[in-house]
């Protein structure tokens, strides 16, 4: 299954002058992993789809910050 | 036309009724660009497209026009610039 966020924690080199910056996140919403979207597929009901932003649950995503300390 | 506080709150229901129908349409459009063969959402957008053409004539009828250009009908005198806008709601 895919997470709707990954996070990296860049290199910081021992000659680095600025400080770490920590960890960096980026989003990857269900639709990169999602290819052609097949018919007939589950949907929200009329309702409830204009407040979760899509007709599809599968193409729901909250995009969620990054809990850990930093990130984007 | 004096704005009381039921018809205020009758007129944001029914215009969230009427968005939450459009966007379902904005939707099934999308969807339907890339499958133009899947009967089963042609059938469903027709039928949200009723509803939204009756749910927009509904609120026409009680509240003013929506649309311009023809695409409602006027109240007398001409009323379609009266606040609230719809997109104020």
């Amino acid at each position: 299954m895919y997470t709707p966020i990954k996070c990296y924690q860049p290199y910081y080199g021992p000659n680095d002058p600025c400080p770490p910056i920590g960890i960096k996140c980026y989003q990857t919403p269900p639709n990169l992993y999602l290819g052609f979207q097949a018919p007939n597929m589950q949907q929200f009901p009329i309702q409830e789809a204009l407040y979760r932003g899509t007709l599809w649950p599968v193409l729901y995503d909250p995009y969620p910050t990054p809990m850990k300390k930093g990130g984007k | 036309m004096k704005q009381t506080a039921d018809t205020a709150q009758e007129r944001n229901a029914l215009m969230e009724k009427i968005q939450m129908v459009d966007f379902a349409l904005v939707e099934l459009t999308l969807y339907l660009d890339t499958h133009p063969q899947d009967s089963q959402a042609i059938q469903q957008f027709n039928q949200l497209a009723m509803e939204s053409r009756d749910l927009k004539g509904a609120y026409e009828k009680r509240f003013g026009p929506l649309r311009q250009f023809g695409g409602s009908f006027s109240g007398y005198p001409w009323n379609w610039d009266n606040a609230p806008w719809p997109w104020q709601l």
